[in-house]
């Protein structure tokens, strides 16, 4: 169950060489990472470790102090805004819909910026992404005030689906959720990845999507990553992710990833 | 059936995209290309039958490349009986998923007659002002009882926040309210001169400029500004404060926001403004004072003989004596509006918005009623 799609071999996504700083404090130090086309890959970390910032640097808003992130082979400070939107989608931890527009204005806005679709054509797709994300139709005409955390983060899932990108990443996809939400959220990530052979990438510190939804696991630890599959990093001896995957809170998300992997 | 490029490919994606054709004869047709977003109204215009007839088929082996709204086209498509063949494994889970939803068009939205919405508009306009204004006297009455209670019970005083608001309402504000001092003595003497010249009396301008200053433009000139800078500030302090939650905090841990939140900023304000208002009249006759040298030949000296001679001292204590009560007014609205921000982060500029007219609309009105209370006392 770790390799989702049939051969996730060239990278679609590598960083090199990252290093960020804020004043004297280093986040990232010499930081390099390589997302394969078609996987899963959860960034954990703890508190203040610089997972935000390390994705803020992957999608290209944050220009790191050295190294670059090569994004299809091409460097993601330099793709064109156009090209990006078509690449990238990302889902931001507290949604970022747009207040002042419904739900389906939202899905339908980078359409109406980067293709020539009719109206009529960009509802029945925004109809069909809403449907995608699991959100019945009515929604649609909701404005982002009137929904329920759950539902703003499949609205927003809906929306960095629009243009149907390569590589969806991630930000905190379940935190402030309820359980089943969750749970709800970890199945949508599973069928995106496998239906659509999206790449992955979610930012995260819930153990249960770690261990049920990545097939590998960075770990941000000493201003750098630890990649591994979620059984060797089991394996570990490094006393942080030691701690992180065997605390007590590990357990049950260890349970769940036993249920799910069936055997 | 001849193969035409895509047609509608807007030029802000890659200039020379992929491209869809389908050819074909009778009921069956064939899709080469790709077929994603860029290409499908090429595909849509192209993908013709002769007849409408039942054996309609597809055949969409040569289509290297499907994405989402390609897959609900032909999904669409077969849902009207048209048969795809030659899917390709890559394209089935895509075809599954999309073919599997359950897809209902968005809803439209519920449209009330433009009549009707200003029938709505209008109701509703006069609900609110009917409660705004309960609502202003409520906590109009609430605060003043606050700060006399803590005026009378000086341990319940917070000198670090009062000195706090002092400095950030009044000292950093003095440059701003200079400048706008002198720039309206000077419009006053300019507008003055002018008037007055054809009827030889242009000397009065100095009387016009300082009667005007003292008694009303330093302290309108002065409350509006306030109202502006620090009204406004109120608002979204307390309006951010509220929208995380710590207004909540204050009264969880049994601290009363109108004491630790509104008090000192009133307190603060009423010291304030009069000052600020004092500085302003200062400006305001030294404005003059330039006027008088440029337009009138009158020297600073002369000027400052002239002055207690065409001014007294009710005139500087009539404008003077507005500024504790308009900045009453001010601190009472701004707060009020920071206490009425709720959740969300659109409903702080709102209220700060709401808050700046408000209190400057009071300014004037408050003004208004000087005018005719001093017309009456006959000072």
């Amino acid at each position: 169950m770790t390799a989702r799609t049939s051969a996730p071999t060239e990278p679609i996504l590598s960083a090199r060489g990252i290093v960020n700083r804020f004043g004297k404090q280093v986040v990232h130090d010499k930081l390099s990472l390589e997302i394969m086309r078609g996987e899963v890959i959860g960034i954990a970390g703890g508190s203040g470790s610089g997972k935000s910032v390390l994705l803020k640097t992957l999608v290209g808003l944050h220009q790191p102090n050295a190294g670059e992130v090569l994004l299809n082979g091409k460097a993601v400070q330099s793709i064109s805004a156009a090209e990006k939107a078509a690449l990238i989608g990302v889902l931001f931890q507290q949604g970022a819909l747009f207040s002042s527009l419904s739900v389906a204005q939202n899905i339908m806005l980078p359409m109406r910026e980067h293709t020539a679709l009719p109206a009529s054509e960009q509802e029945q797709i925004a109809a069909m992404k809403l449907a995608l994300a699991g959100l019945p139709a009515e929604s649609g005409i909701k404005f982002p005030a009137a929904l329920s955390g759950g539902m703003v983060k499949r609205a927003a899932f809906a929306r960095a689906l629009a243009l149907d990108p390569k590589i969806l990443f991630l930000d905190e996809p379940t935190s402030d959720l309820d359980p089943i939400a969750a749970s709800g959220i970890d199945a949508l990530i599973r069928q995106l990845n496998e239906s659509l052979g999206i790449t992955v990438v979610i930012v995260t510190h819930d153990l249960t999507t770690l261990f049920t939804v990545c097939g590998r696991i960075a770990v941000l630890v000493d201003r750098n990553v630890t990649v591994d599959t979620a059984d060797k990093l089991l394996q570990s001896d490094h006393p942080w992710i030691h701690e992180f995957f065997h605390g007590p809170r590990a357990e049950g998300a260890m349970k769940a990833r036993k249920g799910h992997h069936g055997n | 059936m001849t193969k035409v490029r895509a047609a509608r490919q807007p030029a802000s994606v890659a200039p020379s995209g992929p491209t869809v054709s389908i050819s074909g004869d009778g009921n069956r047709l064939a899709l080469a290309g790709t077929l994603d977003r860029g290409t499908l109204a090429a595909a849509r215009a192209q993908t013709q039958w002769p007849k409408q007839g039942p054996a309609r088929s597809l055949d969409v082996a040569g289509m290297d490349g499907l994405d989402t709204p390609g897959a609900l086209y032909l999904c669409g498509l077969r849902d009207q009986g048209v048969k795809l063949t030659g899917i390709r494994v890559e394209h089935r889970a895509l075809l599954d998923l999309i073919g599997g939803l359950e897809l209902e068009p968005l809803p439209a939205v519920r449209s009330v007659p433009r009549w009707r919405q200003i029938v709505v508009e209008l109701g509703k306009g006069a609900h609110d002002a009917r409660h705004e204004a309960l609502d202003i006297v409520t906590f109009l009455g609430r605060a003043a009882s606050w700060t006399v209670n803590s005026l009378l019970h000086p341990a319940c005083l917070r000198p670090a926040a009062i000195s706090r608001h002092i400095a950030e309402t009044g000292i950093h504000a003095l440059p701003i309210i200079g400048l706008m001092a002198v720039m309206i003595a000077i419009v006053l003497g300019y507008q003055g001169v002018a008037q007055l010249r054809p009827y030889g009396g242009e000397d009065f301008t100095i009387n016009l400029v300082a009667v005007s200053v003292l008694r009303e433009m330093g302290v309108l000139i002065t409350a509006i500004m306030v109202a502006g800078r620090s009204g406004s500030a109120f608002t979204a302090e307390i309006g951010v404060m509220k929208t995380r939650e710590e207004v909540d905090a204050l009264q969880v841990m049994g601290i009363e926001p109108m004491q630790v939140l509104v008090v000192p900023r009133v307190i603060a304000l009423v010291i304030t403004l009069p000052l600020l208002t004092f500085f302003a009249d200062i400006m305001g006759l030294i404005g003059g004072a330039a006027i008088s040298q440029f337009l009138l030949d009158v020297s600073p000296t002369q000027y400052l003989t002239r002055l207690p001679q065409v001014v007294d001292g009710s005139d500087f204590f009539v404008g003077l004596i507005k500024a504790p009560i308009f900045a009453f007014f001010i601190a009472v609205t701004g707060c009020m509006h920071g206490l009425r921000v709720s959740g969300s982060a659109e409903s702080v500029g709102r209220e700060t918005t709401r808050a700046v007219v408000k209190s400057i609309f009071l300014v004037l009105v408050l003004d208004a009623f000087f005018s005719v209370l001093f017309e009456r006392l006959g000072v």
